[in-house]
């Protein structure tokens, strides 16, 4: 039986007019199990956000298999959102609004809307804010509204792009913090690329390492760390045990 | 006040940007300049076939050219020599014009940018200058000057003063307060720190305001000769309008842009020149 | 007393550059009354402020200014509404379909680049000194600002935005209206504010031609009579629309675009 999310031996080349072709992804193979937290680390420019632009439907892979559910991923669909690394907010609309814009967009009622972008604004501590503009908020404000206009089409699948990569340490550390606290509520499998292992390591129930460019699988590592996890958990041997093992999977993929 | 200022954003180069590849991309390449130059000379070959095309009344007939009628005028204009004197007049009050608008309009951009106050005190002026067509002052200009050079000398003046002043004044006050605070840490003195850090700053800037000024001063010189000269290339250009001899305008009017144009290569120079510290931007225009 | 503990502000002080900018015009106009009380004054070369503001008076009261500037506008706004309902969309199309931009961008840089005005004595000989001619040389003013920033409008939208809402199932439709559409707005006001002061230029040039009524045909008459407080009475008029617009359209972008800070 496949996996809930399974990719196989995807493919996919950048061709940009003036410039020598760039291979992006090569024989990239992963399974995803339902409900999961998969993070993906790798150096810059292995793919990673490339794999999930494909899986997102935005990018057609050259070849190779990407399904959900047994169905095969052909273009975006409402069962998966991502939240963008540089928040993609349209300035000229409301928090509220900004939230909204994906039921918006499928043509759902307003007072429904608006009952659920509600919902989520406070499910991401955000109550207070619906008539701001996104140029009035701080970065991890502006990263909540993204996380809740994601949340908002209630997808199957939560894919996140260096989410909290724009943010200062601090703010990161507490972002993650919530993070975990809505996925708990939420309920969804959500695929997380980031350049931290320790990020990684944190949020996830696995782990996956690519390799440099042209990217694909490494190694997959499971974190066994007992959830819900606490911000002190980051200072145990176990942690740092694992975060050794991936830097070691890691460390021969970058290059200065 | 810097409704005047354009200035292109600057886009690192990435890695791997310069690389080149071989073969189908060459079309790629020239592909913009193909279509530019293309529609151009489309729109030439359409110009000149029209009548042959269309009928045309008596009345259009009179006022209708083509391409070549122009280009036969233009050369004959040029070969004979007659234009050599009106467009004398035209460069020199041009040339004098703009280059007061400089003399006057950059110490006084440097100084209302390094003085708040100062800055108070002109903003209503200047804005109210800026937003004003100086064409509104020809008339009493005219009283004032008389017909000839002198009055076209200021309206490009008035014309070309305000962008070089605006720009020069946003680039002052652009300057890099890390950078200022740097270099007085090493015990420079106010002139220092104009001469070290505000001025290559806002050399962009001001050759940006340049740039606009010229376009205005062309103008100006334009609408000058219209109205208030008795020697030009303009004035040739209004008589030759009141003669119907509508290929001369054209003709007249191609020079102007071609003047244009040069000057404004020219500063594109000029400030390539200059900005060889400043990343590199992508050629799009 | 503030909250703070210090002493409040006085309007004076924080409204520093309004008071300054009002107390240096105010002084301008005292200084050139009383330049006359010094130097001698020659009604044939010059006016003061007491004599404009009279002549600027009779002026309102007796209808002509009004009307001048009625009949000045009607042009205008034929002119201007053209250069919008043209300029825009060919901006638009130049920005979204990348061939269109590239074929007719150097062609359009040469027009602008080219004193169009210089075209005017052709376009009011062929078109006579009606409405028709002086609308068309505005509308040739003013339309390009319009195209160009429009155009650049276009060229710089997010393509992040773009993304977010194909992601989300937008469709080609709903990319326009919620995301083109509102990034390009604040471009093509801007492209307004420009177009005005191009516009009024058409205005003055065609009147200065061939008109026999509108403010700048009154600017010429008063000039040629003489009549130096009306001239300059005009003259300030016209200066005030053109401020007026132009910084109206300003507060206005600030007001509407709140999001474009520095732009």
């Amino acid at each position: 039986m496949p996996a809930y999310i399974a990719g196989r031996n995807v493919n996919l080349t950048f061709r940009p007019p003036n410039r020598a072709p760039v291979r992006a992804l090569t024989g990239f193979d992963i399974d995803v199990e339902e409900g999961e937290f998969l993070s993906i680390v790798g150096p810059s420019g292995c793919g990673k956000s490339t794999f999930l632009n494909v899986l997102l439907g935005l990018l057609k892979p050259d070849s190779g298999e990407l399904t959900l559910r047994g169905r095969r991923i052909s273009g975006p669909g409402s069962d998966r959102a991502m939240v963008f690394q540089e928040f993609g907010l349209l300035p000229w609309r409301t928090v509220e609004s900004n939230v909204e814009l994906g039921l918006e967009l499928k043509r759902v009622a307003p007072e429904t809307r608006r009952a659920a972008s509600r919902r989520f604004i406070e499910m991401v501590g955000l109550t207070g804010f619906e008539a701001h503009y996104p140029h009035e908020l701080s970065g991890g404000m502006k990263q909540r509204v993204g996380l809740a206009r994601a949340l908002a089409t209630d997808p199957e699948v939560l894919l996140m792009d260096e989410p909290f990569a724009a943010l200062d340490a601090q703010t990161r550390d507490l972002m993650q913090v919530e993070l975990l606290r809505i996925w708990q509520e939420a309920r969804k499998t959500v695929l997380f690329v980031t350049h931290q292992i320790d990020e990684a390591i944190y949020l996830s129930d696995r782990v996956m390492v690519m390799t440099r460019r042209p990217g694909h699988a490494k190694r997959m590592f499971v974190i066994d760390l007992p959830r819900p996890r606490d911000y002190e958990m980051r200072v145990t041997p176990e942690f740092n045990a694992l975060k050794l093992e991936i830097w070691n999977a890691l460390k021969d993929e970058i290059t200065v | 006040m810097s409704d005047t200022r354009v200035l292109d954003a600057e886009i690192a180069a990435a890695p791997g940007d310069v690389q080149l590849a071989p073969g189908q991309t060459l079309w790629r390449r020239t592909e913009p300049a193909l279509l530019g130059v293309g529609s151009i000379a489309a729109l030439l070959i359409a110009w000149e076939a029209l009548p042959h095309l269309v009928a045309m009344s008596a009345g259009t007939q009179l006022f209708f050219t083509t391409p070549s009628r122009i280009a036969v005028t233009l050369w004959g204009l040029f070969a004979s020599g007659a234009i050599w004197t009106p467009l004398g007049v035209s460069a020199s009050g041009f040339a004098l014009g703009l280059a007061l608008a400089v003399l006057v309009g950059l110490p006084l951009g440097v100084l209302v940018g390094r003085s708040p106050t100062l800055n108070a005190m002109l903003d209503p002026f200047i804005t109210a200058f800026n937003a004003t067509p100086r064409l509104v002052f020809l008339p009493l200009i005219m009283l004032w000057f008389g017909l000839g050079l002198w009055s076209k000398v200021v309206i490009v003046f008035i014309g070309a003063l305000f962008p070089i002043l605006i720009n020069t004044y946003e680039g002052v006050r652009n300057a890099d307060r890390v950078l200022v605070n740097v270099v007085r840490s090493f015990g420079a003195s106010e002139w220092d720190i104009a001469r070290l850090v505000v001025v290559p700053n806002a050399l962009p800037f001001i050759v940006a305001g340049l740039r606009l000024a010229i376009g205005r001063a062309v103008l100006g010189v334009v609408v000058a000769e219209f109205f208030g000269s008795e020697a030009g290339l303009g004035v040739m250009m209004v008589q030759a309008a009141g003669r119907y001899q509508v290929d001369t305008v054209f003709a007249g009017l191609i020079v102007f842009a071609a003047l244009s144009l040069a000057m404004t290569a020219l500063v594109w120079l000029l400030e390539d020149r200059l900005s060889g510290w400043r990343p590199q931007r992508p050629s799009n225009n | 007393m503030a909250d703070d503990g210090q002493p409040r502000r006085s309007f004076v002080e924080s409204h520093r550059t309004l008071v300054v900018g009002c107390g240096s015009v105010a002084l301008f106009f005292a200084a050139w009354q009383a330049l006359f009380l010094i130097v001698p004054f020659n009604p044939l070369f010059i006016s003061k402020p007491s004599l404009i503001a009279e002549g600027l008076w009779a002026l309102i009261a007796g209808g002509d200014l009004a009307h001048d500037l009625a009949v000045s506008a009607v042009p205008f706004a034929y002119g201007f509404a053209a250069a919008v309902a043209a300029g825009v969309p060919i901006g638009i199309i130049m920005g979204w379909r990348a061939r269109v931009g590239y074929a007719l961008d150097p062609l359009l840089t040469v027009f602008y680049a080219s004193p169009l005005v210089a075209l005017a004595p052709l376009v009011i000989v062929f078109f006579g000194v009606g409405v028709a001619g002086k609308a068309i040389i505005i509308f040739l003013l003013a339309v390009f600002p319009f195209i160009f920033n429009a155009h650049a409008g276009v060229r710089t939208v997010d393509p992040l935005l773009i993304n977010v809402v194909r992601s989300l199932g937008g469709s080609e439709k709903d990319l326009y209206l919620k995301v083109i559409v509102p990034s390009v707005l604040p471009y093509i006001v801007a492209g307004a504010r420009i177009a005005v002061g191009r516009a009024l230029i058409g205005v003055l040039v065609g009147e200065f031609f061939a008109a026999s009524e509108g403010i700048g045909y009154a600017i010429a008459r008063f000039g040629d009579l003489f009549a130096l407080d009306k001239m300059f009475a005009c003259i300030l008029v016209i200066m005030a629309i053109a401020v007026a617009l132009t910084e109206g359209v300003r507060w206005a972008e600030r007001a509407a675009f709140p999001w474009r800070i520095g732009q």
